[in-house]
Formats: structure tokens, C-alpha cells, sequence
């Protein structure tokens, strides 16, 4: 009779889940960064002074309260092995603007091995950032989840 | 606008390895992979530079402002699912999936995607995008 082979001992990954990720200093989309930003995807910036949506990304991740290099450094993960994006999720409440101050809040998530077939053993780190008026008025919740390949577990 | 109806597709005949440039610094993110063909190589990811992912994300979203003018996106999902490597052409699309009546809205859902010519899809997801009634 079959039996199922034994699960893989991945070991565990580091316990960060709800690290906080706020950030240190409000995040301000600057209107030349913004035309620059327009201008290199092809489309004119908005004259009403509205900034490009993927400042989504752009604003919590730079604005988040440490680096990507940091953030993967918390997960025990070296940078030069390569995350990689898997997924983005945004849901705005307001649109973004040019000049405005954006304050960046945020954790993680969660950090979950799992085995793989084309990388061996992987993370999938998941953590969730939002931008805020200065007043507290919510203007956008996103939430990424990346891959960190763990070749030295492979 | 209905269901079904295809969204008109935004198209970058050639995505800029100059771009990437600008994207570093907008990402404060140096990653080589963007910038040094040579480093591709040695990371065994091909002989060209790849595309930030959220550039790649950018076109899609360019391609909703266009195809729905004065709409505006509540939510947007996808999945990287390739990478863009330097020179390549690429095309953002998507089909109307269902129109929702609100109060003083219309809700228009998408299925969306960003696919290069020579490889298919590297970006799929979906899309709310609300425009006033």
C-alpha cells in the first residue's frame, strides 16, 4: 500500500508578521517627478494636478518605514538573491495629488515557506501599506506579496 | 459601454531601458537587474535589462484612464507573471466583465492585462473603475 511520502522539514521561516512598517516623514509627490513619471509611460500628467496613480506603489514603498533592502533584511532574506513580485492589490478612496503629504502606515503581513517546484523553497512575504492625510482621512490601502526564492534551502 | 465589450489597449512599441533609468530613481530602488545588461546575464535572467514591475503596472493603468476618460480606479489587482525585458513591445487591454448602477456612480468591472508580443501575458488581474452617472 501507497503511503504518502513524509512532509518536507522547510524549517521556519522568521517571525515577523505584524512588523510595523510606518513610515518616518510624510511621502509628497512632486509635480516634476510626477510629469517625469508620466512622461517615461507614454501619457501627458493631468492638468488638474492629480498624480499618476502608481504612486500607489511608489509612495508607500518609498515612504514605508524602511528600506527594501531593509524589509528583506527583517525576513532574514539578502536582497542580491532576488525577491520577486508576485502580486499588487490597491483600493483607493481618493485619488492621488501632486504637493499633498502623504503619512505611510503599515505592517506584515505574514511570512509563509512553502516548497516549490521551480525554486526549491520559498518565502511568500505579505504585508499591507496605507496612505493617509495628515488629519487621518484614509486615501489608499495596497497590500504586495513578493516571492524570496531561499536557494540555501533548496 | 457593456459586458464584453473589449477596452481600448494602451501600447509601448518599445519599453526604454532609459526609462528604467528614471524608475530606479523614482523607486529609490538601484537594482542592477534594471540597469546593467551584464548583470541580467550573470543572474542567469537573460541578456536584456527587465522592466521595473510597476512601470509594467503603469501601462496598464494608462491603458484604464484612456479606454474609461473622467473614470475613476477603485481597486486594482493583478499578478506579475513575466518579466519585461528592454526593447520589447507590450499592449494593455482588458474586457468589460459586468456595469453596476449606483447612486450617483457606475461601477465598470474589468478583467485586465498587460501582454508582451513576442510572450504572451506578464501582468493579469482585474479592475473597478467608477464613473459618475
Amino acid at each position: 500500500m501507497n503511503q504518502p511520502p513524509p512532509p518536507l522539514d522547510l524549517g521556519e521561516p522568521p517571525q515577523v508578521a505584524g512588523k510595523s512598517l510606518a513610515g518616518r516623514a510624510p511621502y509628497v509627490i512632486s509635480a516634476e517627478e510626477n510629469r517625469a513619471l508620466c512622461e517615461s509611460t507614454g501619457v501627458a500628467p493631468a492638468a488638474d494636478g492629480s498624480a499618476h496613480p502608481i504612486y500607489f506603489y511608489i509612495a508607500t514603498q518609498v515612504g514605508m518605514g524602511m528600506t527594501v533592502a531593509g524589509l528583506c533584511a527583517a525576513c532574514d532574506f539578502d536582497v542580491e538573491d532576488g525577491p520577486m513580485m508576485a502580486s499588487s492589490k490597491v483600493t483607493f478612496s481618493k485619488p492621488l495629488v501632486t504637493g499633498q503629504p502623504y503619512q505611510v502606515s503599515g505592517r506584515i503581513v505574514s511570512l509563509v515557506r512553502k516548497p516549490s517546484r521551480k525554486l526549491g523553497v520559498m518565502d511568500m512575504l505579505e504585508y499591507l501599506l496605507e496612505l493617509s492625510l495628515p488629519d487621518g482621512t484614509a486615501v489608499l490601502s495596497t497590500t504586495n506579496v513578493w516571492v524570496l526564492p531561499r536557494k540555501k534551502l533548496a | 459601454m457593456k459586458a464584453g465589450d473589449l477596452l481600448k489597449p494602451f501600447r509601448i512599441a518599445s519599453v526604454s531601458p532609459e526609462g528604467m533609468k528614471a524608475w530606479a530613481r523614482f523607486l529609490h530602488d538601484p537594482n542592477p537587474i534594471h540597469l546593467d545588461p551584464a548583470m541580467v546575464k550573470a543572474k542567469g535572467l537573460g541578456d536584456r535589462v527587465i522592466n521595473q514591475g510597476p512601470a509594467n503596472l503603469a501601462y496598464l493603468i494608462n491603458m484604464l484612464q484612456t479606454a474609461i476618460p473622467n473614470g475613476f480606479i477603485e481597486s486594482l489587482e493583478v499578478r506579475y507573471v513575466d518579466n519585461v525585458f528592454g526593447g520589447e513591445a507590450v499592449e494593455a487591454g482588458g474586457t468589460v466583465k459586468d456595469i453596476s448602477a449606483h447612486a450617483v456612480t457606475r461601477r465598470i468591472s474589468c478583467d485586465v492585462w498587460l501582454r508582451a508580443d513576442a510572450r504572451g501575458a506578464v501582468l493579469t488581474g482585474t479592475a473597478s473603475v467608477l464613473i459618475p452617472v
